[in-house]
């Protein structure tokens, strides 16, 4: 049996910083298994970076033990350096001066592949993330979509077992950031067991591309689980949007039913002038009660015009951990760096 | 609330072989070096704009060569023109040694302030203190061709007595490489220090040249300068790579580390060193500033992984 692909325990991580240190990781436990699509999700400054650098060597914990794929982080460097790769978001990098093929030959070398099959992988790479028209291009003179899609296959050339992407659509375009989640995605699909660790603040993304997902908040995880499973923490009942072509005896006509937690009419969806539709939100104790209602509004002679099941997001699940949204979270994070 | 631990992770089909995260020993090593430095002398020399080059490699020390023998002339008259060969040689050698002890420090700069690249060389699995030294070797390569020239415009227009039948090659080659070795050395000791300093760093290896000029012999000899500078002088390896070039190119010309009522000749009894003394000595110092860099640059390696400076840009 392989270890995990991520095993991380009781790491801490604190920064020197005045008027007083800064704590970006406080004792956080993760275990993440091979062919996991992992994310980690949290606003700004919550300590998904730091998390991302320590794995990859780039940064030692303050303290704790972490491991990847059974190798530690601290002692065994250059072996983790061999099996895994990282790509980071938002940022311009990359040797202006170097083509495409050039950079991406150069790391083939660090990464210690023949010259003639690193030029063979940088060839297949280029073609896979769509830059065969740039591919003698300068780095200089390529967009930011572009760059990045230059800095995923430098993140593939040495076929990692574990692919680190901190905020990898970070600036991108709505195009651009859907074709990036494209490619990877088909590149973990194409081989069992590729393991992905993603850090993001974008909810839709890690609800997308996530088989599990830890929402972490200063520095530590508050909750880990598949989407479905984390946003089921936050849905104890069950929310419809109803629509009537009229309602006789109002909303207190369903809520005394068994099972109906509450009944009410959504603001600003009635039609005011005619009052031909009835728009309501109804929240029951669980799906079974459904039945009921619309039993008891054929009996009223309502007739339903439209009926639409409300899933929580992400974000519920973060407002409900954390107790405010990720927005006010960015802006508390800017406030502190400011 | 904090929660520890998982959920249960999804099992994964596949065998891994874990001959992958071995290396392949001296062959990554030269795999490495050989890329880094053509990564160097891409960046380096530039010759997108070969004018820029031209000015940095060739014109700078050519110039700077010209003034001091004019200064030579104007000072010393006819009898200041034996010591041509030893300022032409002291300001070619001196371009050199600041692209050697630049050019590592530089490439951290570079890395990480203008190309952003420098955490992704890092964490891939080569060796970082290979890929810095291949970057400043082909620095080193720039500054040789710039010291090269300024050399044969000695010898042409201002007349230096030059003898290629004269030359001590055996002294030449083995001084040579060994002061390579030691401009390698001390930047990385340059390189160690540079990772941990923010926005003034680009002038810190060009400052750190400037104060060795002055102890080294570069353009005058140590005899000139107090006691204690000279000492200093005695312990840098470049004071020595200098005298033995010298020495290897001007057999008997004037030389730079001793002469009468210096600390050399007081410590050994003889007015200039001798070839083997300039090589033993060479081989000591160079000995010294490699331990010294590599340990530096070791420490500075580790607290740079312990604050986070290796992707941190300051904005320079």
């Amino acid at each position: 049996m392989p270890p995990l692909a991520i095993e991380v325990r009781g790491i801490r991580r604190v920064y020197s910083a005045k008027p007083a240190p800064v704590v970006a990781l406080d004792r956080v436990d993760l275990h993440v298994a091979p062919g996991e699509f992992f994310g980690l999700l949290g606003p700004n400054g919550a300590g998904k970076t730091t998390l991302i650098k320590i794995l990859t060597t780039l940064l030692l914990p303050s303290a704790g033990t972490a491991r990847v794929f059974g190798f530690d982080v601290e002692r065994d460097t250059k072996k983790i350096r061999r099996i895994m790769n990282m790509v980071a978001g938002g940022e311009q990098s990359g040797y202006g001066i170097l083509t495409v093929r050039e950079q991406l030959w150069m790391f083939t070398q660090f990464y210690g592949l023949a010259g003639g099959d690193g030029w063979r992988r940088v060839d297949e790479l280029i073609e896979a993330v769509g830059l065969t028209e740039q591919r003698i291009q300068r780095v200089s003179t390529l967009s930011t979509g572009q760059r990045q899609k230059m800095n995923l296959a430098r993140g593939l050339l040495n076929d990692p077992w574990i692919l680190f992407l901190d905020e990898p659509t970070l600036g991108l375009d709505v195009s651009a950031a859907r074709s990036l989640r494209e490619l990877i995605v088909d590149w973990k699909r194409a081989v069992p067991g590729r393991t992905i660790l993603l850090t993001t603040h974008y909810m839709a993304e890690a609800d997308e591309l996530c088989d599990r997902i830890a929402i972490v908040d200063h520095g530590r995880i508050l909750a880990i689980g598949s989407p479905d499973e984390l946003k089921r923490r936050v849905q104890r009942e069950s929310i419809f949007r109803l629509e009537l072509d009229h309602l006789d005896g109002g909303v207190a006509t369903l809520v005394r039913l068994p099972g109906v937690v509450s009944a009410s009419e959504a603001a600003g969806a009635i039609d005011a002038a005619t009052r031909q539709t009835v728009v309501m939100n109804l929240v029951l104790e669980d799906d079974g009660v459904l039945g009921q209602v619309v039993g008891a509004l054929a009996r009223t002679g309502s007739e339903i015009l439209g009926l639409r099941k409300s899933e929580p997001t992400l974000e519920d699940v973060f407002v409900e951990l954390v107790g405010r949204g990720f927005a006010e979270s960015d802006a508390e994070a800017a406030g502190k760096a400011g | 609330m904090a929660v520890s631990a998982t959920s249960a992770p999804v099992p994964a089909p596949a065998r891994f072989d874990f001959a992958k995260a071995e290396g392949n020993g001296i062959r990554d090593f030269l795999r490495t070096f050989a890329v880094a430095v053509r990564l160097g002398w891409q960046l380096e020399a530039n010759w997108t704009d070969p004018l820029l080059f031209f000015i940095y490699s060739v014109a700078k020390p050519v110039s700077s060569a010209l003034i001091l023998v004019v200064m030579l002339e104007v000072i010393g008259g006819p009898s200041g023109r034996a010591f041509r060969p030893f300022v032409v040689v002291g300001s070619a050698l001196w371009s050199f040694v600041v692209s050697g002890i630049a050019g590592l420090a530089f490439s951290i700069l570079e890395d990480r302030e203008r190309f952003r690249m420098l955490k992704y060389v890092y964490v891939s699995p080569s060796d970082f203190l290979t890929v810095l030294v291949g970057r400043g070797v082909a620095r080193v390569g720039v500054g040789l061709a710039g010291a090269a020239i300024t050399v044969a415009v000695g010898v042409v227009v201002l007349g230096v007595p030059f003898d290629l039948g004269s030359v001590n090659w055996p002294l030449f080659v083995t001084v040579f490489l060994l002061g390579l070795w030691s401009i390698v050395a001390v930047g990385l000791l340059m390189a160690g220090v540079v990772i941990q300093t923010r926005q003034e760093s680009w002038s810190y290896p060009e400052a750190f040249a400037g104060a060795l000029f002055l102890v080294a012999g570069a353009v005058f000899p140590l005899a000139v300068l107090p006691a204690l500078v000279q000492v200093i002088g005695l312990l840098t390896p470049l004071s020595w790579w200098i005298a033995g070039i010298r020495e290897a190119l001007f057999p008997g010309g004037p030389g730079s580390i001793g002469g009468a009522g210096s600390v050399f000749a007081g410590a050994f009894g003889h007015a200039q060193p001798g070839p083997l003394e300039i090589v033993l000595a060479l081989m000591a110092t160079g000995a010294i500033a490699t331990l010294g860099a590599v340990a530096v640059f070791r420490v500075s390696d580790r607290r740079a992984k312990q604050a986070g400076l290796y992707d941190r840009t300051t904005g320079s």
